[in-house]
């Protein structure tokens, strides 16, 4: 999980810089990859796979990742420690149970507000 | 110095190589002040090139004409730049990424001096003449970097006094946030300066980069402390909770 977390941050982090992100947001990405990613597979991890899909749009990045598991735990829930870290980070999150298992979606704007790339 | 230095070649006295070592202190101690501020204590860079002083003074021939300056500098800058490549990393990165990441951490708060705001990747990337996937690579690898003691003198300063010192008192009207009392227990098990840290970015909403001049660190510092807390308040979560640390 740790080597794919990497390349999950680093992933983001590299189209935020294509969206001329500054490093603050950039670091902010990351952090908050991570913690939503630990959401969906909870604090002792999980066998499964976890799909990310990046997304850039006029509000910003868009990063949804979705868990398929082999196991079937209680729905997943943010901490409250989780919600106030990403509540800093991250201008929406959402982190909760779909049809096929645990889901989230952040998206991250720039802090003066704008949106420098579509599509 | 120089019959000095033919005596202790000749002889292998100790006490003249200590004399010959006190001697040139201050050399060490200049060449280890032009490696401050890339996260190393300062106290541990004078160390080092005390070290490669030593090992000038012990191969220094002085039959060969050079002066002994010159040879001494380019043995202690070796020993300098080999402590900040190989100790600072707690896992092993490429060295070229380990030297992007120390250019860059000067680099990000520099930049951001001269902009009035964050630099973005693409900035940081023509400043150190890297492309932006390199950039972002040595960012990223970057957080294996090892912490520089907050206990420890300040690396870009002579003076003694400690980081810890310059990050204030807590902010009492925290005690007030909600959320912050709640998870009260978690922080407390922190230390000290982590938690401060860990307040300004997500209680107060200061940035990464606002911290860092708040706190006089650099903003690779800030980062990596956040980054280090968010890993200790998770695994502090699911475990019963720890004696206090600091």
């Amino acid at each position: 999980m740790p080597e794919f977390l990497r390349l999950a941050r680093v992933t983001a982090a590299g189209l935020a810089g294509r969206l001329g992100f500054n490093y603050d947001e950039v670091e902010d990405l990351r952090l908050a990859i991570d913690e939503l990613c630990f959401g969906l597979t909870g604090p002792t991890g999980r066998l499964g796979t976890v799909e990310l899909r990046y997304g850039l749009s006029d509000e910003g990045l868009v990063v949804e990742g979705k868990g398929h598991f082999d196991d079937d735990l209680a729905p997943a829930v943010l901490s409250q420690l989780s919600t106030v870290i990403l509540d800093a980070l991250v201008d929406e999150h959402h982190l909760g149970t779909g049809p096929l298992g645990p889901e989230f979606r952040l998206v991250k704007r720039h802090q003066d507000g704008s949106a420098r790339a579509g599509g | 110095m120089r019959e000095t230095f033919a005596e202790y070649a000749r002889t292998g006295d100790i006490a003249l190589r200590d004399q010959l070592v006190m001697a040139h202190m201050g050399l060490a101690a200049y060449l280890a002040r032009r490696f401050a501020n890339r996260g190393q204590p300062l106290d541990d860079l004078i160390q080092v090139a005390s070290l490669g002083l030593l090992k000038a003074v012990e191969r220094f021939d002085p039959s060969l004409g050079i002066e002994f300056s010159t040879y001494a500098t380019t043995t202690i800058v070796g020993e300098l730049k080999r402590h900040l490549r190989d100790k600072g990393w707690a896992v092993r990165a490429p060295r070229r990424m380990q030297e992007l990441y120390l250019t860059l951490s000067q680099v990000v708060d520099t930049l951001g001096q001269e902009l009035g705001r964050s630099p973005n990747i693409a900035e940081l990337a023509a400043e150190v003449q890297a492309s932006e996937e390199d950039v972002l690579e040595a960012l990223e690898a970057g957080q294996a970097y090892r912490f520089a003691s907050l206990d420890a003198p300040r690396s870009d300063t002579d003076t003694p006094e400690p980081l810890g010192d310059r990050l204030g008192q807590e902010d009492v009207d925290l005690a007030r946030a909600e959320e912050r009392a709640t998870l009260l227990p978690l922080l407390e098990q922190l230390p000290t300066r982590q938690r401060q840290v860990v307040q300004l970015r997500f209680f107060e909403g200061l940035t990464q980069s606002e911290i860092a001049r708040r706190l006089g660190i650099s903003q690779m510092q800030v980062s990596r402390l956040l980054t280090r807390s968010v890993a200790q308040l998770r695994s502090f979560a699911k475990q019963p909770k720890q004696p206090k640390k600091s």
